[in-house]
């Protein structure tokens, strides 16, 4: 598999063989002597059609890429959301009951894995966000495994600052950006 | 067949990448923001029509040098471009060497400065001579002949910008150089970009629904890596820009969550998390481990390497609070750089390697600062206007390139470091900009 660009922008890993991709870039060039100017080149799609299969080391995600283009990353499901303080990943003492009751729902449905998410508000570098958003994500899935549910059934990712639930610019969203979200999957 | 089309657009995309024609391609051609500044400090300089000896009788390739070398000398911080309308000489039917025309058309219409110069095209392609003049000595300061392509000349008028401020000020240019930045482009998703300084040449570079960041060159310009969440988790990905291929970088030791090139393009510094502790690991460019750099319970990202490719800084939770520290990339004890604010991050090598620029918050917003990198009096940079992010220097040290929320959408400004009052905008559209890279030069 060799990783080729298509379009005016985008990295594709293309499943072509290297001397395939030479021919595609050959005929191209042909074609442009015939005169590409006119072509107004459109922005392609990087797709990824078996995500699970490109990550190495165990370190899945069941998220796809239909989340990504539909917005549902970090949204519904049967498990309710816990929250932080500003630049912190302690769960807080009001969020233990939502845990014992996300660990009661996993608990009735054992066929089931979750996804524990972590996030955060907009404020502090894009990095370090995504470094604490882990943090939040390890502190929520640690606390469902002290309430009995196994490790093999458990993962965790960071979205950092990128995925807002809320879009404003005040405590009050900021507040609700501070989570962990658990997502659950078959 | 659908390959080869994209094949095709991609190959197309080259070409007009290298030959950007203002008058063709809408919204390919320079930015035109207003400079925020006090324009009283500025020398005023008048930039010529080129002189057409053949082959330009549209005058499109003398005004495509014309045009970007306006944009780059406006962007420097020391010129203010005398309004075209008020020439007085017609460049075509007057010369361009000195004792060929009139200093007291110029003196008249109050430039201090003047470029003029001469285009001839076909044949072979484009041969470029260009003048940079002292109006009140009436002198000749600097001048430069270029030859190449059509599309090359948009490169010629950076080049030369570089030199009128080598002339003018001791110190050459920093705008034959590429810009990397992070945008949304207006939709949900951050893609990675590069363009030139003075806004041509945009280059939408990863096109994915997720989310892309933390795009930094190596010194040839020739790799670029970033962090993406392409495959559903963060990686990153070490793209050869030239061969248009790219590797990911994955770690035995769990998610790699940030990184940056080294400048001689061989190592990497990753930031790695597992079970929600994230530490730094030197990597070979093709991700095999060299050795782990920190090792602590908490959190340690956003390195950067210095420019003779021996130290990194980096931020780190370790006192408690997100401070920056500078540590040899042999391994040892880092050292803590900045005491200052309880949130210190994203430092940047100056170039000369003496300098750090980072951002450190205040009353919930961030500024620029600059800091020895031994530690010592941090430097206000910023002025407090938005929330000022991600510092990039300029590969001549004279300018940093940060993100600024200071006109509502995020968007890449340059700054010159020794003068607060110079702004402008790098970046333009509906999105939100952020995570600007500033290149190395582009070499001959």
């Amino acid at each position: 598999m060799i990783p080729v660009q298509r379009g005016r922008g985008g990295w594709v890993n293309s499943r072509a063989t290297l001397a395939k991709a030479m021919a595609i870039v050959g005929v191209g060039l042909m074609l442009m002597v015939a005169g590409c100017s006119s072509k107004k080149p459109a922005p392609v799609v990087d797709t990824n059609p078996n995500p699970n299969q490109l990550n190495e080391h165990g370190s899945g995600s069941s998220t796809t890429n239909d989340d990504w283009i539909n917005g549902t990353i970090g949204k519904g499901g049967p498990l309710s959301d816990i929250h932080f303080g500003y630049n912190d990943y302690t769960i807080q003492e009001q969020d233990g009951s939502v845990l014992k009751s996300n660990a009661s729902w996993l608990q009735a449905h054992p066929q089931t894995r979750v996804q524990v998410e972590g996030y955060c508000d907009e404020r502090g570098s894009e990095e370090y966000n995504i470094a604490l958003g882990a943090k939040r994500a390890q502190a929520g899935k640690d606390y469902l495994a002290t309430l009995g549910i196994s490790d093999s059934r458990m993962s965790t990712i960071s979205y950092g600052k990128e995925l807002p639930l809320c879009q404003d610019h005040d405590e009050s969203c900021w507040a609700q950006n501070r989570r962990d979200h658990f997502m659950v999957s078959k | 067949m659908k390959r080869i089309v994209h094949a095709f657009a991609l190959i197309c995309a080259i070409v007009f990448a290298l030959s950007p024609d203002p008058a063709a391609a809408q919204g390919a051609g320079p930015l035109r923001m207003k400079i925020q500044g006090t324009s009283g400090e500025l020398s005023p300089i008048a930039v010529s029509g080129l002189k057409n000896l053949g082959g330009d009788d549209d005058h499109r390739i003398g005004n495509a040098f014309v045009t970007t070398l306006r944009r780059d000398l406006e962007l420097s911080g020391y010129f203010r471009i005398v309004d075209p309308h008020a020439y007085i000489e017609d460049p075509q039917s007057s010369g361009f060497e000195l004792g060929q025309f009139n200093f007291a058309d110029w003196k008249s219409i109050n430039a201090d400065f003047l470029v003029k110069g001469s285009v001839g095209a076909g044949g072979p392609g484009v041969k470029l001579t260009a003048y940079f003049y002292d109006v009140a000595s009436q002198r000749r300061m600097m001048g430069k002949n270029y030859s190449g392509d059509a599309g090359d000349v948009p490169r010629m008028a950076r080049r030369f910008a570089d030199a009128i401020l080598e002339a003018y000020s001791g110190q050459k240019g920093p705008f034959d150089s590429k810009l990397a930045f992070v945008s949304t482009g207006g939709g949900r998703f951050k893609e990675v970009y590069t363009q030139s300084i003075d806004g041509q040449d945009l280059f939408k570079l990863t096109d994915n629904p997720t989310i892309n960041l933390f795009p930094s060159f190596d010194r040839s310009t020739d790799h670029m890596l970033y962090l993406s969440y392409k495959s559903m988790v963060p990686a990153l990905y070490l793209a050869n820009l030239k061969a248009r291929s790219e590797m990911k970088i994955t770690s035995p030791h769990g998610r790699v969550i940030g990184g940056t090139l080294s400048p001689d393009g061989e190592q990497i510094v990753a930031a790695i998390e597992r079970d929600g502790i994230t530490n730094l690991y030197l990597l070979t460019r093709d991700g095999a481990e060299i050795r782990p750099l920190t090792d602590t319970q908490g959190i340690n990202v956003s390195p950067a390497i210095s420019p003779d490719g021996e130290r990194m800084a980096f931020t780190s939770d370790r006192s408690g609070t997100p401070q920056i520290y500078v540590m040899s990339l042999a391994g040892g004890a880092p050292k803590r750089v900045t005491f200052s604010g309880d949130y210190n991050t994203t430092p940047a090598f100056s170039p000369k390697g003496d300098k750090l620029a980072y951002q450190s918050r205040e009353s919930g917003r961030f500024d620029i600062w600059t800091i020895p990198i031994g530690g010592g009096e941090p430097t206000q940079v910023t002025d407090g206007n938005g929330s000022n992010e991600y510092p990039s220097w300029s590969p001549d040290g004279r300018y940093l390139a940060f993100s600024s929320t200071r006109a509502h959408n995020s968007r890449i400004y340059i700054m010159m470091v020794s003068n607060r009052k110079i702004i402008s905008a790098l970046t333009e559209g509906n999105g939100n900009d952020s995570c600007p890279a500033w290149s190395g030069w582009l070499g001959e």
